[in-house]
């Protein structure tokens, strides 16, 4: 491809590339996000150009692997253009048929169409289905027409044209201007206001500047930045190219996590085909904006998504926060200016650039606008990426969107912001979702995940689960993180061993406090909201624990007892000769029992039973 | 540029020069406020957060370790409020706790104002303040030891666990070592969570005369901010 030299050059290989598009008649859309790549969906790629090949529609059916969709629990999912119809949980096997039937025939195959599970009814496209219909998609909505791969994909449905636009039309100010009317604040978790951070890195004294990009998302349960990355990378090269047109950079990195192979593969590959064509490099679309961007890979700790770690680890020393008494924006990569921010956040500039900053102040809250991302997981039904405006309510979320209860169970509260955030009971869950509203609820936005938790999920356990994350990903350097969660921890873990004493809620909360006001940087800050939202919450199941030595949730296997019902247990014995402990013990055809003194609770004779003879205490 | 500011401690006005930490400037005045990790001629990591002061910005109070923070023009410093006393007290209780047998540890945590520690004790023998790496590091050039591992795990080491050559043994880490200084007649056991008799017998002594302190070269004479 040509060397785009001017903006002119740009737009005719759009129209160029848009005209093809049209050329090619059906396209089947499959999902390659991480969701439907745990689902099989290489397989069923294979299976569809192996089939197309065969059949001889290669050259007349076009196959798109993209981003994530979103739908991650309904995957491998698959569209197919024009038509828009939507298939779910495609097998290699189905796809014989999707062939001699859809593509050929033009007929439908019922089987593989989503279920409304309130009408019980087959619907045909996505936007019949209340989990998209529901959600506000303007940046995942991208991933569905673009082949995560290729830049003209990106280009020809628009691409670049906010770039475009911002260097023919804007002066610097004009785009920090405009960032900052638009009220867009920082989706990594901090929630700083964009506009600002940016203004102050132009205005800081220094030669050289430069922008980051956080892909160093680590949070157990949360892949936003991932999907995004994968799915759409040239979006946040072009929200960093406008960036750094707007404080004055010459160079960007991208910070991505080793861990995610797929996102340094795309962004490596993104950044290789933007030098290609010019649009990273010297003299940017003739408009004299020199600008490079360099993909590091992160190894692996989560620390290094604080910034200043991140920095740190850029610079190739160990990845240790620094006290931010001096604001990155004035010192920050080799001590000069820089604006760091989030894979979501730069994605939402060109959008921004493109559609006016009004457009997106229109959306969301007072104090929180746009979408905002969400990764719901846990026990709900429809696992995967929700996209809504700021402001919806956690309930929309969860019970709308999410369609409730995976099983039918109650839901008893959700936890978002991951490790660092909180957990909010169902009784908060008609608050809206934004920044400020969280944080005043003892939780907070975080990064975006947000995992459900039901009636079989302890709360002490959950706060014991975070805190030995978060005491295992602590760098060490500060006493209040290092000890402090240690300490926590170590409390946490006494009360769900049955070893907990009353007086110990309060030295927990006096500790979380000390943490919080006291630490390093802002994972210690965070750390302990879980233990003092689900302190905040559900004290009564931290009294359980203590005062009536029992776990409510039958999860902390030191308060818990395996019996098995007299009465339902047939005596087959599958339980028997599952159990790694031999603690099981019975003649056949009579009830078994179980000893105590030598059950571990694992759980396997739970999960072995077809009586449901085995009944925890 | 002007090249002293003037900034606000505890209500007294102090002038010093700019680029001085909050920490030096408040010690110049006769502010004392505690510290472990900090050594005027090393650089400052705020690992200990023992130095925590109160920083009045746009008329909130945020809490930051004095000796990261640079003086500025017109600043307001609390060194010595009730909540400040409160989060260092509980500080140097966790530190207590860690490391129970150092004299040096165990007299911060006195005049921090802890009496009881609620934590099971750990014979820990490094606080990790980093005074050690610092020395071998800034000092002389040599980083013949640095921190090694995360969280938990993190430990003064060589590279690689063996002394290098480079490694004369001149024993400065050793010199600034909180732990090596007088060793108390302990050892506390496990299940005697709390302070020995002879660090509590001194705190009748501090509360009335401001003794010297392993910290602090300012010597009697200060009303000092660590009685409280």
């Amino acid at each position: 491809m040509s060397r785009l030299a001017a903006a002119e050059d740009l737009e005719g290989l759009r129209a160029s590339l848009a005209a093809e598009r049209e050329r090619v008649g059906t396209t089947i859309v499959v999902c390659g996000g991480p969701g439907c790549q745990a689902a099989g969906c290489r397989a069923v790629i294979e299976a569809l150009e192996e089939e197309l090949d065969k059949e001889g529609l290669a050259e007349s059916v076009a196959v798109r692997v993209t981003g994530c969709h979103g739908f991650c629990e309904q995957g491998p999912v698959m569209v197919i253009e024009p038509g828009n119809v939507f298939y779910c949980r495609v097998k290699p096997e189905d796809v014989g048929e999707i062939i001699s039937s859809t593509i050929r025939d033009g007929e439908v195959i019922e089987r593989l169409l989503y279920t409304d599970p309130a009408s019980g009814e087959r619907v045909r496209t996505e936007s019949e289905i209340p989990f998209y219909r529901l959600q506000e998609r303007t940046l995942l909505a991208l991933n569905r027409q673009i082949d995560s791969s290729s830049m003209t994909d990106y280009i020809a449905v628009g691409g670049y044209s906010a770039l475009a636009k911002v260097l023919r039309d804007c002066d610097p100010e004009a785009v920090i201007r405009e960032i900052t009317a638009s009220g867009l604040r920082g989706r990594g978790g901090g929630g700083f206001p964009t506009g600002r951070k940016w203004a102050s890195c132009r205005a800081a004294p220094g030669d050289e500047r430069y922008v980051i990009c956080n892909a160093d998302e680590g949070d157990p349960g949360a892949y936003m930045d991932r999907s995004i990355l994968e799915g759409n990378p040239h979006l946040v090269l072009e929200g960093m190219l406008i960036g750094a047109w707007a404080i004055g950079a010459a160079q960007g990195y991208i910070y991505v996590r080793n861990e995610y192979p797929l996102a340094v593969e795309h962004a490596r590959r993104a950044v290789e085909q933007a030098r290609e064509v010019g649009l990273l490099g010297d003299n940017v679309l003739g408009s004299g904006l020199c600008f490079d961007v360099e993909v590091a890979r992160g190894g692996g700790a989560f620390v290094c998504g604080e910034s200043t770690a991140l920095m740190a680890s850029l610079e190739g020393k160990v990845g240790e926060p620094r006290p931010k008494d001096v604001h990155t924006v004035e010192e920050g990569l080799w001590n000069k200016p820089t604006a760091l921010n989030n894979v979501e956040t730069w994605a939402n500039v060109p959008l921004i650039m493109q559609n006016g900053a009004a457009w997106f102040a229109g959306k969301g809250t007072k104090g929180s606008k746009g979408t905002k991302i969400f990764a719901l997981t846990g026990r709900v039904k429809n696992t995967g990426l929700v996209e809504v405006a700021m402001g919806t309510s956690l309930r929309e979320i969860v019970f709308d969107i999410g369609g409730g209860g995976s099983d039918g169970a109650a839901i008893k509260a959700v936890q978002t912001g991951g490790p660092s955030g909180g957990c909010l009971p169902v009784e908060k869950f008609d608050l809206p979702v934004d920044f400020d509203t969280l944080s005043e609820a003892g939780s907070m936005v975080g990064s975006g995940g947000m995992v459900v938790m039901d009636e079989r999920t302890c709360m002490v356990d959950v706060a014991r689960y975070f805190l030995a994350f978060l005491q295992d990903e602590s760098c060490g350097k500060c006493v209040p993180c290092r000890v402090g969660i240690d300490r926590m921890l170590e409390i946490v873990t006494d009360i769900t061993e049955g070893r907990g004493r009353v007086e110990q809620l309060d030295l927990l909360e006096e500790l979380g406090e000390t943490v919080r006001e006291t630490s390093l940087c802002a994972l210690g800050k965070t750390a302990p909201n879980p233990v003092l939202s689900t302190l905040r919450y559900f004290r009564e199941e931290y009294m359980a624990h203590i005062v009536e030595g029992r776990c409510p949730a039958g999860v902390c296997k030191a308060l818990v007892e395996y019996v098995i019902d007299e009465e339902r247990c047939t005596g087959c014995g599958a339980c028997l000769r599952a159990c790694p402990r031999e603690a099981i013990r019975g003649e056949s055809k009579q009830p078994h029992t179980i000893d105590a003194e030598r059950c571990v609770r694992c759980g396997i004779c739970l999960s072995e039973c077809k009586y449901e003879a085995i009944v925890v205490k | 540029m002007e090249q002293y500011v003037t900034l606000t401690m505890d209500g007294a006005r102090a002038r010093v020069p700019r680029g001085t930490s909050v920490l030096d400037a408040a010690m110049e005045y006769g502010i004392c406020i505690p510290h472990l990790c900090h050594i005027p001629y090393l650089s400052d990591m705020g690992a200990c957060r023992l130095c925590i002061v109160e920083h009045i910005e746009n008329g909130r109070a945020k809490v930051t370790t004095s000796c990261t923070l640079r003086v500025q023009e017109g600043m307001v410093i609390r060194t010595n409020t009730e909540k400040i006393r409160k989060l260092r007290r509980n500080i140097a209780e966790l530190l207590v706790a860690e490391a129970p047998n150092s004299r040096a540890v165990q007299d911060i945590a006195v005049r921090c104002g802890v009496k009881e520690v609620r934590y099971p004790f750990r014979n820990n023998d490094c606080v990790l303040c980093g005074r050690c790496v610092r020395v071998c590091t800034e000092m002389w050039g040599a980083r013949a030891i640095g921190f090694v591992g995360r969280g938990k795990e993190r430990h003064v080491d060589f590279p690689f666990g063996v002394r290098p050559d480079f490694c004369k043994q001149c024993s400065s880490c050793v010199d600034l070592c909180p732990m090596t200084i007088t060793p108390c007649d302990g050892p506390m056991k496990p299940g005697e969570e709390r302070l020995c008799g002879k660090c509590e017998s001194q705190l009748q002594v501090t509360e009335q005369i401001p003794d010297t302190c392993v910290w602090c070269d300012l010597g009697m004479g200060f009303n000092c901010a660590r009685q409280a």
